[in-house]
């Protein structure tokens, strides 16, 4: 499999040069130029596929709510309500951008585009598919945490920015909470990471291939890495701010948190960095831990190009929304928690566990030599 | 906190969360428990006893005034005028809808129920004057007019009786003598 990825990697510069290989006429741009042109092409797709997927999501997140609910959710714009994100963000956009008195210019602009950027940064790295990444770093990983951690910046930004008690609560809610639950995040990927020997998300994914494309997936390698991913998954659902976790922004004290004075195109940003926000997450769940782009009983390499890529691309896709449904249901259900209740849990259970899981795994490969159950239990049957 | 509580935290949580799921899983799959009634397409049937808005039955109402001095916040007001028999003719009865607050003593205390509550609801106008309902549809000139003709049919039918005898009006002294 190592060779078919290495020829379909974007490299931009490669790219370039065939293509202008391939179109005399344009022979006389310099490669850089075109390297630039594919790469804003690149990111536009990627920004595309996120503001399709928070509208479609916003969507769905709401019907589920009305489901669960035993409402009907919105059912007004479109048949089913199915065309409502479009209302909503003409909506947003048409709104007056009300900009506080006393608030810092400045810092009040900027905020929403740090969120907006952090969360949605970290696609970079998704592997979308076989051969479908815009950059496969080498310390794909550490970017995503990295750039991830601009989000409460953001929010500590747009919190102290507004000049309201509330916004100020929830900024330091936001950030306090972000920071410490960065730590069982990373803490609960990093058994992925020693499984998979690289830091780079395509190496990773590309790890848990054979075995049928399933049972090789990491989830299933030990019964450490199994805790891991439900270790992950909470983690992460505080990380981004969901629901039993939304304490920067929750309604019932703090009227919207860090976003009360946004309104308009501005709290869209915010809005849209959440979404982002969950979509990477869940991404780097699937790839981590769920075999990321790899076609159950198909090797994706092997076949071809053009399919190769779509199958695997729309497994991944089915992996990554399964995840965020699973992420919205328990959205749903749970209450929220207290302040002291989520610190807590952070640093009484989560970051203990994930340590203690980290030994357990780190032993695990080093007495069983790397191999996962199901390679023992397929060794076994010759 | 020991090691045994520890676990048993972690468990509870890991149980309770399960629990919770289960049963948003149960509302969030079966399409039949949605209540929603979709509004202004359909309705809801309101119960028998509904405390809507007002209505009196002018042509039954007796001009008591009962219903005045009973309201709370007075938002009943009526006008009227003699009639013909020496009974009152309503000329006007507005209920001011905006401040009723539907508390029903107004219905309780008419004596020939000819003020009840509706089943209505939907009361929304673009201005508080709107809210103010009048329930007599004729204006003075036609009630007046209609008392005048009730007045000569009334004068009519006594020079009847009188051409007829002073027999039949004998039993109505009585009568009269008993109000007085
Ligand atoms: S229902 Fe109550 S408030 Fe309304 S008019 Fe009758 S007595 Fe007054
Ligand atoms: S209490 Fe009834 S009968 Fe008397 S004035 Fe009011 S509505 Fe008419």
């Amino acid at each position: 499999m190592e060779p078919v990825a290495a020829t379909v990697y974007p490299n931009y510069d490669s790219v370039g040069r065939a293509i202008l290989e391939a179109f005399p006429i344009i022979d006389f741009l310099p490669v850089w130029l075109v390297a630039l042109v594919i790469m804003v092409v690149v990111a536009a797709c990627a920004i595309v596929f996120i503001l399709v997927f928070e509208g479609v999501g916003s969507l769905v997140l709401r019907k589920l709510a009305g489901d669960i609910q035993s409402r009907v959710g919105p059912n007004r714009v479109g048949p089913y309500g199915c065309i409502q994100f479009l209302a909503d963000g003409v909506k947003l956009i048409l709104k007056e951008d009300l900009k506080p008195a006393a608030c810092d210019r400045v810092l009040f602009r900027l905020a929403p585009y740090l969120a907006f950027v952090g969360s949605c940064a970290g696609l970079v790295v998704i592997p979308f598919a076989v051969g479908m990444i815009a950059a496969d770093l080498d310390i794909g990983i550490y970017y995503v945490m990295a750039v991830s951690s601009l989000v409460s910046i953001g929010i500590l930004l747009g919190g102290w920015a507004s000049n309201n008690k509330w916004s100020l609560v929830g900024a330091m809610r936001g950030a306090a909470q972000i920071v410490s639950f960065e730590i069982p995040v990373a803490m609960s990927i990093i058994p992925v990471i020693l499984v998979a020997g690289s830091l780079s998300t395509q190496e990773i994914v590309r790890s848990q291939g054979g075995l049928f494309g399933i049972f090789n997936w990491n989830l299933f390698h030990n019964p450490f890495l199994f805790f891991s991913f439900f270790v992950y998954l909470t983690a992460a659902q505080a990380e981004t701010c969901q629901t039993p976790f939304d304490l920067p922004e929750c309604e019932s004290e703090l009227v919207q948190g860090f976003m009360t004075e946004y309104s308009g195109i501005r709290f869209g940003y915010f809005f849209l960095g959440e979404f982002g926000e969950l979509f990477v997450v869940c991404a780097l769940a699937t790839a981590g831990y769920l075999g990321g782009w790899h076609i159950p009983f198909l090797d994706a390499g092997n076949l071809g190009w053009f399919w190769g890529n779509l199958l695997s691309l729309g497994v991944f896709l089915t992996k990554t929304f399964t995840l965020v449904l699973v992420s919205m249901w328990l959205r749903w259900t749970l209450p929220r928690t207290r302040v002291d209740q989520l610190m807590r849990m952070c640093w009484k259970y989560l970051v203990p566990l994930t340590f203690f899981n980290l030994l357990g795994v780190s032993l695990w490969l080093l007495i069983f030599d790397g191999k996962g159950i199901p390679a023992m239990i397929a060794a076994l049957f010759g | 906190m020991g090691l045994r509580e520890y676990i048993s935290d972690i468990s509870e949580a890991v149980v309770t969360i399960a629990k919770g799921m289960r049963i948003t899983w149960k509302y969030g799959v079966d399409p039949k428990e949605e209540t929603t009634i979709f509004y202004p397409e359909e309705r809801m049937v309101m119960p028998e006893r509904t405390r809507g808005f007002l209505f009196n039955d002018v042509a039954r109402c007796i001009v008591c005034n009962m219903c005045v001095k009973q309201c709370p916040i007075d938002c009943i007001t009526l006008e009227s005028i003699k009639g013909a028999d020496k009974k009152n003719v309503l000329t006007s009865y507005k209920i001011d809808m905006g401040r009723c607050m539907h508390c029903g003593l107004c219905v309780e205390i008419c004596p020939p129920k000819s003020l009840v509550h509706t089943d209505g609801y939907e009361g929304s106008s673009h201005t508080r004057e709107e809210l103010i309902v009048e329930f007599v549809e004729d204006d003075l000139a036609t009630i007046k007019a209609r008392i005048a003709a009730h007045a000569a049919e009334l004068a009519k039918a006594a020079k009847a009786a009188e051409a007829a005898g002073k027999a039949p009006a004998a039993p109505a002294n009585p009568a009269g003598g008993e109000k007085k």
